[in-house]
């Protein structure tokens, strides 16, 4: 019987911010266990909140053993990797400092605006360890404003988000990168009428939740995929790479090894290799199950059983800007276009309630709201222009991808 | 019994949990689990700042509590910040699901109504289905002190299940969930004609759905899209978080002003079965019903303690956390809107070309609110047609609610195991919707 425990510790202080001024700070410091076991081709699984009695976590999960989750596959052995991301951004105990002081700098310099929400400071300590050579540890710490703004003179509950999440802190930057999307904002722009534009998006907020659905590797072994029956075609544009990277130089907060302590080649797996469908992801149990490639791809509750997930999809870089994607066109950098969805053809429509017209270097202004769709297969295909590095906002590392879509007013 | 020091408005809500998962893929099972926890989350406010600390430790929670104090400055004359004011005092116990826990239930019993379901969902046909099926619940029981004299117990207990569909045949597929939950184990629907009567249309819809041309159309709601609906265009803008500081939506969203058609009347109630149920809030306010619109006319809103005094209104119990890792704010409980006086075929017999949306995958709602419709169906010269593939119908929150033409006379309240609302970093929680057959014009269709 082999027993592996999987630990992690959430270290949080978080600022809560009404009406452009501190309401709260909150301290989180929360340790979950999961302790497993493999015998037989069976997992059981035990977890804990806190403290816990290595002895009866033990008795727990050896009574789950008797459930016969089967767990063909082996579990990971003589693998040990350590990795410490944690840099010196700012002491949690002067968080609230610099974020009064990043406050009243907007309070003076954006008048128009009402900010809300939360500014963070996380770190996170991860380790996986089991008694058959199995030890992986990780530990990363990132700061993160999510501020949602709106004008004093708007009546909807907020017109948008100003985003930063990092592993530095430079309030200077910070406010200058905040400001180009509230002058922005301001600012009404348009364009000639409906028809295609290419629209931008942070490579992570793109519109991929097809993609991520259909390329489970259990759907697609099972004929409930767009995609099965598709592995080794091409499908998309020559240059759309898509897959799962947990390179911790990009990874913010998140181990570089899965739930089931599988190290990928430079931490990343592609499932789209230049426009090929390579593999769909997988966990162990159902790469062994469908014979398909084992992709790194397992995610657990802390008392549960490891399940496929894609941990943290990218896209490639394939640009060494926006403005050389956009070719001198204008282009739609897309900012708030919350609940659009996908038929299951593969047809994606969003209202974009808040779009920014972009000439290659700069936002130039807010543009009406909008209705955006495109289908997958055109918006990663011959729709698909790039995927570039940021090089415009003055603070975040954000990668953009430019699609080509329909828009209309 | 904690020391609670002068000076300070505190407050600790315990948290002590009980929850199952079990879930099966194609009859095999992939996890089963009992989960148990008991964890803490604490608030001192000084008048100007709220402080905040959340710990599994539960044995030294007056050590977190005399952290929180060092932190704060003492404020003699807490007693009377208009906060600490609006806050409601109870002492009482309030253990409904005591008797009928689902911790009494026996694991095997949770495993055997899912089975329940094993033949249906294993039926022969051309039509490949890949199914999950999952049963989950939770009890919690919410301990609550504070200095201005609380002293609560309560709790909460949900119980479903929902199986995970997935259809596909000649190179077509198609997803849908068929999902039930509710306060108690032994009230769950065990109808196994019901869910193959659901694959039927299911495969029904993916063989034979046609796209759709984008425009406005009129559309009408099933009792779900229109809970969602109600939730995501009025709901969250009903939550006064939003209007906190803010004299632009103090002004527009006036109480007394018309907001909706004048046969449009949406409630919020903690005190309504199902999902939504809570007796009393994260911060000790019981549950009311609170009327947000009312014949078309805005006529109330949901608040904390914090947005009451803001707002110089009063607390209505919507004070909520997901759980003991976050901190109160205002949150829906069960919203929906109230039927009206027509048949749900009167309402699709004046409808010359339109749509019916009958399941959802999920809303959204800020400005403009979404719905992304699951199973859709064409409207034709007053009968329905044939099912349609939408990705999504949004509108405007300030126009659609005048744009509501007609009601149908049964009110329908759901409750769901999965999923939930997300508010900002908090998500999911635990709410109910529901409503009659909804008809709204002009909505956007894509």
């Amino acid at each position: 019987m082999i027993r592996e425990y999987y630990r992690s510790r959430v270290i949080d202080t978080t600022i809560n911010i009404v009406n452009s001024r501190i309401e709260s700070i909150r301290n989180k410091n929360i340790e979950k266990t999961s302790l497993r076991v493999y015998d037989g081709g069976f997992i059981g699984v035990a977890g804990a909140i806190g403290k816990y009695s290595d002895e009866e976590l033990f008795r727990e999960a050896r009574e789950a053993l008797s459930k016969n989750i089967e767990y063909p596959a082996a579990h990971t052995s003589n693998l040990s990797m350590s990795m410490d991301c944690r840099k010196d951004i700012i002491p949690s105990e002067k968080l609230r400092e610099e974020t009064e002081a990043l406050l009243a700098e907007l309070r003076e310099r954006q008048p128009d605006f009402i900010f809300s929400n939360k500014v963070g400071l996380t770190e996170v300590h991860s380790s996986l360890k089991n008694d058959d050579g199995l030890n992986l540890d990780y530990a990363d710490r990132a700061i993160r404003a999510e501020l949602v703004f709106k004008e004093k003179t708007s009546s909807s509950i907020f017109d948008g988000f100003l985003l930063i999440n990092e592993r530095k802190y430079d309030r200077k930057l910070v406010l200058e990168e905040f400001e180009l999307f509230l002058n922005g904002y301001r600012e009404k722009a348009g364009l000639p009428g409906k028809g295609k534009y290419p629209v931008i998006f942070v490579s992570e907020m793109a519109p991929i939740a097809k993609l991520v659905t259909d390329l489970n590797g259990e759907i697609f072994a099972e004929g409930g995929s767009i995609f099965s029956g598709k592995a080794g075609q091409k499908l998309f544009n020559d240059s759309f790479t898509f897959g799962q990277n947990l390179n911790p130089e990009i990874a913010l907060n998140t181990p570089f090894f899965d739930a089931e302590g599988t190290v990928n080649k430079n931490y990343v797996f592609n499932l789209i290799d230049n426009g090929v469908l390579a593999a769909p992801y997988c966990d162990k149990k159902n790469a062994h199950k469908y014979g398909l490639t084992h992709t790194g791809s397992a995610s657990a509750a802390y008392d549960g059983v490891p399940q496929p997930s894609l941990i943290r999809p990218y896209i490639k870089r394939t640009a060494n800007s926006v403005k050389e994607l956009l070719g001198g066109q204008p282009g739609i950098l897309a900012w708030v276009y919350e609940g659009g969805d996908f038929t299951p053809q593969g047809d994606y429509a969003a209202p974009l309630q808040v779009g920014f017209l972009f000439d290659g270097e700069k936002i130039v202004g807010r543009l009406p709201e909008a209705n955006i769709s495109a289908n997958i297969f055109n918006m990663f295909g011959d729709g698909y222009r790039g995927t570039a590095p940021n090089t415009f906002l003055p603070f975040s590392t954000f990668d953009f991808t430019v699609v080509e879509m329909d828009v209309s007013w | 019994m904690y020391k609670f020091k002068e000076g300070f408005y505190t407050d600790v809500r315990i948290e002590e949990a009980y929850e199952t998962y079990i879930s099966y893929t194609l009859g095999k099972l992939d996890d089963s689990r009992i989960r148990r926890y008991k964890a803490a989350f604490i608030r001192v406010f000084d008048g100007s700042l709220w402080y905040y600390a959340s710990t599994s430790d539960t044995e030294n929670i007056q050590n977190e509590i005399d952290k929180l104090y060092q932190a704060a400055r003492p404020n003699p004359d807490i007693l009377n910040h208009p906060i600490v004011s609006s806050f409601e005092v109870h002492q009482d116990k309030k253990l409904q699901f005591e008797e009928n826990s689902v911790e009494k239930i026996p694991k095997i019993e949770k495993e055997n109504l899912l089975k329940l379901f094993f033949p249906a969902l294993n039926r022969q046909s051309d039509i490949k289905l890949l199914w999950k099926s999952i049963y989950i619940d939770a009890r919690k029981k919410i301990t609550l002190f504070s200095s201005k004299g609380t002293e609560l117990v309560f709790d909460t207990q949900r119980a479903g299940y929902s199986l995970r569909l997935s259809f596909s045949a000649d190179g077509k597929t198609f997803n849908d969930s068929f999902q039930f939950a509710s306060n108690n184990f032994e009230d769950l629907p065990r109808d196994e004609e019901k869910l193959k009567e659901f694959i039927r249309k299911c495969e029904d819809f993916m063989m034979n759905a046609k796209p759709v041309t984008p425009g406005k159309y009129t559309v009408i709601l099933s009792p779900l899209a229109a809970g969602v609906f109600a939730h995501e265009s009025f709901g969250h803008k009903s939550e006064s978080d939003f209007m906190v500081g803010d004299e632009t939506m103090r002004k527009e969203w006036a109480l007394g002003k018309k907001v909706g058609s004048e046969i449009l009347s949406i409630v919020d109630s903690g005190l309504m079965p199902g999902s939504g149920f809570v007796p009393y809030d994260d911060e000790g306010t019981a549950a009311k019903e609170t009327y947000l619109i009312k014949d078309g006319i805005l006529t109330g809103r949901l608040h904390s303690a914090s947005t009451a005094a803001a707002l110089e209104e009063h607390v209505t119990g919507n004070a909520r956390a997901v759980n003991f890792e976050y901190e109160p704010i205002v949150r829906m409980t069960t919203t929906y809107i109230k039927p009206g006086s027509k048949t749900f075929d009167e309402l699709v017999s004046e409808v010359e070309d339109g749509f019916l949306i009958e399941t959802i995958k999920h809303g959204s709602g800020l400005s403009i609110f979404t719905i992304a419709p699951s199973l859709a169906y064409r409207i034709r010269n007053g009968k329905i047609a044939e099912p349609v593939n939408i990705s999504v119908i949004s509108g405007s929150v300030f126009e659609t609610l005048s744009e509501i033409d007609g009601l149908s006379d049964k009110l329908e309240i759901l409750s769901f195991i999965t999923g939930g609302c997300g508010k900002m970093e908090q998500f999911p929680l635990p709410v109910g919707f529901g409503g009659p057959y909804v008809r709204v014009r002009n909505m956007t269709v894509q």
